[in-house]
């Protein structure tokens, strides 16, 4: 095996809502290098899902049901989910 | 007693839960589907929660609302799924030992489920379906 080829994770995301109907899907899985930024991710899953760029300032991405910063490094074993704004009740 | 479900919500389960001889105060919210919404009529709303993250956030809420003021026992239980105008979509309950507390960690709970907690609606008319808008979680 080459050194030199980083590793990868997939890494999983779980979708709700107006978020989840853009996509067509519950959960979809992006493929990243290892290490990476909560910042990198949101990059990556708007250059897979362009449908999802008009939302880009209207979602935030939780890391293990918390809200994180764009710096939190994540991993294929984090549970990641976009969340549009609530309005339960 | 903190739950996300897709069952219809019993007041009276609630009323139990909630039974403490040391309070003598005991406040019920009750939030039902109405006949409109911002898009104009409504026949019924779409409830979707991230129940894992959702429970958690209650209980951290719950937490806030003891710490504040005392209270005995609480209940906040929200339902997800189609409901239809006139079901009930959540039901927040608190017992304590006076009014006061009850009535204020009551309002406190709705206000911060309203606006901390993921769970999304979606208005649904004969003509058109529509996300509500909502609260950025912070």
């Amino acid at each position: 095996m080459r050194s030199d080829i980083p590793d990868n994770d997939k890494i999983r995301v779980r979708l709700f809502a107006i978020l989840r109907e853009k996509v067509g899907e519950r959960e979809i899985t992006i493929t990243v290098p290892t290490g990476i930024t909560v910042n990198h991710l949101n990059n990556e899953i708007l250059n897979k899902y362009p449908q999802l760029k008009s939302f880009s300032n209207k979602f935030i991405i939780s890391v293990n049901c918390k809200v994180t910063t764009g710096n939190t490094i994540i991993t294929s074993k984090d549970e990641i989910a976009l969340l549009p704004p609530v309005s339960g009740g | 007693m903190i739950s996300i479900t897709n069952k219809h919500l019993s007041l009276q389960d609630i009323m139990c839960e909630l039974e403490d001889n040391s309070a003598g105060a005991l406040s019920i919210f009750i939030g039902n589907v109405r006949n409109r919404g911002r898009s104009g009529n409504v026949s019924e709303i779409h409830y979707e929660a991230y129940s894992k993250m959702a429970e958690e956030k209650m209980r951290e809420i719950e937490n806030e609302a003891q710490t504040k003021w005392g209270i005995k026992k609480l209940v906040a239980i929200h339902r997800i799924g189609n409901l239809k105008v006139g079901e009930t979509s959540i039901i927040i309950g608190v017992s304590s030992e006076h009014r006061h507390e009850a009535f204020e960690a009551c309002k406190y709970i709705i206000n911060n489920v309203k606006t901390r907690v993921p769970i999304w609606k979606k208005e649904i008319s004969k003509d058109s379906q529509k996300w509500a808008d909502g609260f950025l979680l912070e």
